[in-house]
């Protein structure tokens, strides 16, 4: 303790100042005081030793063999379905360019069967970017609303908003669709009101909270200091939301509309319900039209194994997967992109 | 153990002979985070064309106060403000005051250097953006002038479309700098500007301010006690949300009145 006196000497501190040196000379006394008590440093017994390892591997393979069941999947359903889809135009001998481009789809006819899936990767397509069309400007403005101006209420009253929308089965937007859209396009458009937009629309709806969601989240990761900075140099709320954080979001607003038209692009359901369901190529948004993934679900029930137009479905699912996977490159490359 | 003083002792000099008018008054000025009282009864002048710095501990209320001459505190809302804090002829403090107007006369750098994800002119002219200016050789003319008032002009006159985030950090921060001059406003605000960067970048910043001075009113807050001997005029040493002492930053680090301010000076806390 003796070091003690002249320490305390030299702070001849004013009231203020006792806190701060009552613990000075506490964490003093402690490293002058108390003992070194024994070590619980041991070498592992042989046995120990054992348990070890084996609890640990033991550990180790669930999580590593949980992890390889997902590529392992991946590769399988990447592999089965090109495997099938390949059929067609090797076993049935259909000219792949023609199956890619011709519009004409008859495949059941029984003289000179046609196999044109053209118009139903242009009605996916279509459907896709027309989807996106309506739900981006919704989206992105619900998630600045959510992210930057409603800040409490929005995540108390948007996100569970958000999250029932996302619940909700596909089914019932076709439902929605039919009951809504459908009749309001045959009142307006006339036809039958099964049509490109009716489905455009359903799909756009249900792809509305997942962009929302996702772009409300990369706002919300942009850093408050770049708000800090604009604020600070005489922005406005909305020329800061404007000029800085949105492009700061730039691509990964980009991620989350892409996610969004990779769901649109597989909904099979709520689309089949409404958009009518022709073999022809549309001329219009008005006409009614089919995508990849409706003429799968309506065609595949009816088609025997091994025959040639449950090979082409097999075929049309390749397409799909293809087209997902240029989906997840975009993304994948906006993501790298990202800068901040 | 006394501080160094002896580095630009001619600064002192000119800091103590001549007295600048005053720029900013602070009078009685309290700020509460929710029921915390951060920042107690302030009274203190800030003179133009002079630098003034704050110095003091951690959680002190130093950058609490510097960010309210802006009001950047109203950012967070469980803060609040009283007292009064006068600036040609209006009290900042004020409900009323136009916020957005007083931020681009009253400029803030801060203590991490945070450029936009943006090109380095961009970056420059985006201020004026914000204030209705489109005109490009006004634009040009802005950028070049306001890099060249921080030194960084020759560094990346070849590279002004060139992401700002690639610069370093000391680029960065001076690039900060230029963006608050952009709009020339009359006081700006530096809340621990060198803290995050390396000594030279530190001394490079520490010589454009003594340059800057000549032009524009600067409150600067710091960690580094030398860093204020250096190059600031007036010094505020705050405690525990009090301003102990003010006065010529000379006087202070000299002849401090205070037992507290002695204390933190000599480095026996903070």
């Amino acid at each position: 303790m003796s070091h003690l006196i002249p320490l305390t000497a030299v702070y001849r501190l004013s009231d203020k100042w006792g806190v701060m040196m009552n613990t000075r000379k506490a964490m003093a006394d402690s490293a002058a005081n108390v003992p070194a008590g024994p070590s619980l440093l041991r070498e592992k017994g042989i046995i120990k030793r054992f348990t070890d390892r084996y609890s640990e591997s033991r550990g180790k393979a669930i999580i590593y063999s949980s992890a390889f069941l997902m590529i392992i999947a991946v590769v399988a359903i990447t592999l089965f379905l090109t495997l099938q889809g390949l059929r067609s135009f090797v076993i049935d001998h259909l000219n792949i360019w023609n199956f890619l481009t011709g519009t004409e789809w008859y495949p059941d006819r029984a003289s000179n069967p046609q196999f044109g899936a053209f118009p139903f990767i242009f009605g996916s397509v279509a459907v896709t970017l027309l989807a996106a069309l309506l739900a981006t400007p919704i989206a992105i403005g619900t998630a600045i609303f959510m992210a930057e101006l409603a800040n409490k209420w929005g995540q108390r009253i948007m996100q569970p908003v958000i999250e029932i929308l996302v619940g909700i089965p596909s089914v019932v937007y076709g439902l929605i669709g039919l009951s809504v859209f459908v009749p309001l396009m045959r009142a307006h458009f006339g036809g039958s009101g099964f049509n490109l937009l009716a489905g455009a629309l359903v799909v756009g709806i249900m792809i509305l909270p997942t962009v929302a969601s996702i772009a409300a989240d990369s706002i919300r990761a942009v850093p408050d200091k770049l708000r800090e900075a604009s604020y600070a140099i005489g922005g406005t709320k909305w020329q800061t939301i404007w000029k800085v954080v949105i492009p700061a979001a730039g691509s990964s607003l980009m991620t989350a509309i892409v996610l969004g038209m990779s769901r649109a692009f597989g909904e099979a359901l709520a689309v089949q319900m409404v958009i009518g369901n022709a073999r022809n190529l549309p001329h219009s948004i008005f006409d009614p039209s089919a995508t990849l993934t409706t003429i799968i679900t309506l065609s595949m029930g009816n088609t025997t194994t091994g025959s040639v137009l449950n090979d082409a479905l097999w075929s049309l699912g390749l397409i799909l997967l293809a087209i997902s996977y240029i989906f997840i490159l975009i993304i994948r490359y906006l993501s790298r992109k990202r800068v901040v | 153990m006394m501080i160094q003083l002896n580095t630009k002792m001619e600064n002192f000099m000119n800091g103590q002979t001549d007295e600048t008018p005053i720029q900013i008054q602070v009078n009685h000025v309290n700020i509460y985070y929710g029921s915390n009282h951060a920042v107690k009864d302030v009274n203190m002048p800030i003179h133009r064309n002079s630098i003034t710095a704050l110095i003091g501990p951690s959680g002190c209320g130093k950058s609490t106060f510097i960010r309210s001459i802006n009001r950047m505190n109203d950012l967070i809302p469980s803060a609040r403000c009283e007292g009064e804090i006068n600036y040609r002829d209006y009290n900042i403090l004020n409900k009323k005051i136009d916020v957005v107007q007083l931020r681009k006369e009253i400029g803030m750098v801060f203590q991490q250097p945070n450029p936009f994800p943006k090109s380095i002119s961009e970056n420059i002219q985006l201020p004026l953006k914000f204030a209705g200016v489109h005109n490009k050789r006004l634009l040009n003319e802005t950028t070049e002038d306001s890099l060249k008032q921080v030194a960084l002009w020759d560094e990346v006159k070849d590279r002004l479309d060139h992401s700002a985030t690639g610069l370093s950090g000391g680029q960065q921060q001076r690039l900060c700098i230029a963006r608050a001059l952009a709009l020339k406003p009359s006081v700006l605000l530096l809340d621990e500007p060198t803290s995050a960067l390396d000594p030279v970048s530190t001394s490079k910043i520490e010589e454009q301010l003594l340059e800057l001075k000549k032009k524009y009113t600067i409150v600067i807050v710091t960690h580094n006690m030398q860093q204020a001997a250096r190059i600031a005029d007036y010094t505020a040493f705050f405690y525990q949300g009090e301003l102990v002492e003010f006065g010529h930053t000379k006087d202070l680090f000299t002849h401090p009145v205070k037992k507290a301010t002695a204390d933190y000076i000599s480095g026996r806390f903070g």
